[in-house]
């Protein structure tokens, strides 16, 4: 039986992975115009709207980088492990963990000034991160059990802990009763950039940066790749693959913790069991459409977050949200697609089984010594 | 002829868009438009179905213009987008806000749109000029439907199924509780929390258990039908939330405790159409008929009925109140003595759970 495979292109064009957003998205929209037409819309109307709410002006912008921000972050938590093959599906939760440790230390050292609280609470929100990935990273590098699992189940436990810090020991005193957590101090809210833009989103970029470097540009990036993309040529030069493992996935939580405290001393006035907003989720796709490159995260992270403020905004033009929901996700399945389609191409295979140059390049990870 | 088509169209495109320009700056002047923010979908047929009935009654009502937008979760970035947009692009004049989540973001862009009036539902901030809020005594209907369950349960064990341990849930689950009480002195009401306020499987899944171990009837605060189909599908009771939501479990449904938020919604609309609005802290009962009881199953004793009538007409005299003593906490301590009424600070502020109540006030 012949059936067709996906085979990563040997050539990648250089700027095709833009050309395929582009092209993605704009497939998307024309479908839109159906989409909307029989709803009863007008296109141009709602697509004038989405484009106006996320760019046109600095209010707006801000608006879109406020969202990115948090996008970009666990998106790059999410491309640092998936460098290596491995994927972190709880940055969700990690944010979270990230947030209550840096929620817990602005409790006990609200005397301290801004600017050094602000810097306390982010190494405690990477600490956060980090600590609730610890178990599954072990977990995988020691024992071979998969992150997959592991890290989406401990999101929920993350989540939890929070309900119960908002009803129990943390319950704000000056709340009447209401199961709230006390804000977090005034001189530990970021500082703001323009409209509701704050400098979370240059502590971002500045990471962004750092790890855009350090994946494709150092040797310990490419050690990072190489035992990601061919385990047995990585141990054969000697890598430690148990150590890269542990590495990659705690630097994953470490981030997606640090989104959490950005997030708390940015957008958010204190700890709320919704504060992650899915953010850590997204980051996924965002991970995804840049194809789990650093150097993507920051451009899809803005069109994730423009799609989600145009999506938003369009709901107040009376577009309901299970359609702006189907519009959004349209607009990124098609960016999606196209990025797979610009990187990747269909092979035929026949009957005969794989050829021996045909092994699938992403090979599984082994565990070393196992 | 294609040129002269090309020229008509962009004439006719030309004073569209005047039109619409026109139709955009010209509210405001005249004309009240009142800007909803919902938690959930309308279609949850609870809390949110419950404000949407109240803005088609206001908007019949006042003749003003009304927006809403629906599950807006409860966080800053994706609340204040919303309002913004209702306010510079819809020309909005007030915003409900209906979920307690979204107090925060509300107390900040009061500040900074002091033109437009913010009204808050279930929270506790405000301010002197335009940021009030607004709720209902919810616990008075809620002891009227625990006295329907009470007659009807012949276990005399009640399940309820509840969101979040919090003071309005704490207060529901305990004023219900009196209500059972009151006809049925052995009943005892098990709770289980679900921490949403939202989810069908998990709220389904809460009754069926509560079924499971000896529950015939079921009660809930919370804003979806799954507990009432659960309860029909295991050949049990249930007393709804939010509204009559008898058509989805006919033969289980036996009343609930209903919002009528339009009364209120019309009245605020008005007070700012006519410049005379003032924020406030409004907490209204059966006397303002912002809560009431819907209708009750065939089944409930005529006697029971009656009683239920008559308290009903003490609730809405102000004769009598819930919480009027004695009452005593789980552990058998007095918490309200005999005679006395509770204040509403204490009230609002409820955080244990009364003699007959199984399960843990804290969660």
């Amino acid at each position: 039986m012949i059936r067709p495979v996906l085979a990563r292109r040997e050539k990648v064009i250089p700027g095709t992975q833009a050309v395929a957003f582009v092209v993605g998205i704009a497939v998307a929209l024309v479908l839109g115009v159906v989409l909307l037409s029989t709803s009863g819309h007008s296109p141009a109307e709602v697509y004038e709207r989405m484009f106006d709410s996320a760019f046109m002006g600095s209010d707006s912008l801000a608006r879109t980088l406020e969202r990115a921000t948090p996008l970009a972050l666990t998106g790059l938590a999410v491309a640092v492990a998936g460098s290596m093959g491995l994927w972190n599906i709880g940055a969700e939760g990690q944010m979270m963990a990230g947030a209550t440790i840096a929620a817990g230390v602005a409790m006990v050292a609200d005397g301290l000034s801004g600017p050094l609280l602000i810097a306390v609470m982010m190494v405690c929100g990477v600490a956060g991160g980090m600590v609730l990935m610890l178990g599954p990273a072990l977990a995988r590098s020691h024992l071979g059990v998969s992150e997959i699992i592991t890290t989406l189940m401990l999101v929920y436990v993350a989540i939890r802990v929070v309900e119960w810090l908002e009803t129990g020991p943390w319950k704000d005193p000056d709340s009447f009763g209401f199961a709230v957590i006390e804000p977090v101090p005034e001189q530990a809210s970021l500082p703001g950039l323009f409209g509701r833009a704050n400098i979370g989103t240059l502590i971002a970029l500045g990471l962004l940066i750092v790890f855009w470097l350090a994946v494709s540009r150092t040797a310990w990036g490419y050690e990072l790749r190489l035992a990601g993309s061919s385990p047995n040529t990585a141990r054969y030069a000697g890598i430690s693959l148990r150590r890269k493992i542990l590495t990659a996935l705690l630097l994953s939580g470490g981030i997606a913790g640090l989104a959490g405290a950005v997030q708390l001393t940015g957008s958010a006035t204190r700890l709320e069991s919704g504060l992650s907003n899915g953010y850590g989720f997204a980051g996924i796709i965002v991970a995804a459409l840049a194809l789990m490159r650093p150097s993507g995260v920051a451009v899809a992270a803005v069109v994730f977050g423009a799609v989600q403020v145009g999506g938003q905004s369009i709901q107040t033009l009376g577009v309901s949200s299970a359609i702006s929901d189907i519009l959004q996700a349209m607009i990124l399945f098609g960016a999606l697609v196209a990025a797979v389609f610009f990187n990747y191409r269909i092979r035929w295979t026949g009957p005969a089984g794989q050829l021996p140059g045909d092994e699938p390049e992403e090979a599984d990870l082994a565990v070393e010594g196992a | 002829m294609a040129k002269k088509l090309l020229l008509k169209s962009l004439v006719v495109l030309a004073v569209l868009t005047l039109v619409a320009a026109g139709c955009g700056n010209d509210d405001g002047d005249d004309e009240v438009v009142a800007a909803f923010v919902y938690v959930g979908p309308p279609g949850d047929a609870g809390w949110t179905w419950a404000h949407d009935q109240g803005r088609q009654f206001a908007e019949e009502q006042t003749g003003a213009t009304t927006l809403f937008v629906e599950s807006v979760p409860e966080v800053a970035e994706d609340f204040r987008a919303v309002v913004v947009d209702f306010i510079e692009n819809e020309g909005a004049d007030i915003i409900f806000a209906t979920s307690f989540g979204y107090m925060d973001p509300m107390e900040e862009l009061a500040g900074e749109y002091p033109d437009v009036v913010f009204e808050h539902a279930s929270g506790y901030k405000m301010n002197d000029t335009n940021f009030g809020n607004y709720f209902g005594r919810m616990y008075q209907p809620r002891y009227l439907s625990g006295m329907a369950a009470g007659a009807i349960t012949e276990a005399n064990r009640i399940g309820y199924v509840a969101a979040f341990p919090i003071p309005e849930v704490l207060r529901g689950i305990n004023a219900f509780t009196l209500g059972a009480q009151r006809v049925n002195p052995d009943v005892e009401v098990h709770v289980t929390w679900t921490f949403t306020w939202f989810d069908p499987a998990v709220e389904g899944d809460s009754a069926a258990a509560l079924i499971e171990a000896g529950a015939d009837v079921i009660a809930m605060h919370q804003d979806s039908t799954a507990p009432g189909l659960a309860a029909e599908a295991a050949g049990a009771r249930w007393v709804s939330y939010n509204s009559d939501m008898s058509e989805f479990a006919p033969d289980a449904f036996i009343t609930a405790p209903v919002w009528n938020w339009g009364p209120y919604y019309a009245r605020i609309i008005e007070a700012v159409a006519s410049d005379s609005y003032t924020p406030g802290a409004y907490w209204g009962g059966m006397d303002d008929g912002i809560v009431a009881l819907a209708p009750l199953a065939a089944d409930v004793p005529a006697d029971v009925a009656a009683e239920i009538d008559e308290v009903a007409a003490q609730l809405t005299d102000g004769s009598w109140d819930v919480f009027t003593g004695e009452i005593r906490d789980q552990d058998g301590n007095a918490v309200v003595a005999e005679g006395e009424t509770m204040e509403d600070g204490a009230m609002l502020g409820m955080g244990f759970f009364v003699e007959g109540v199984v399960g843990s006030a804290t969660g």
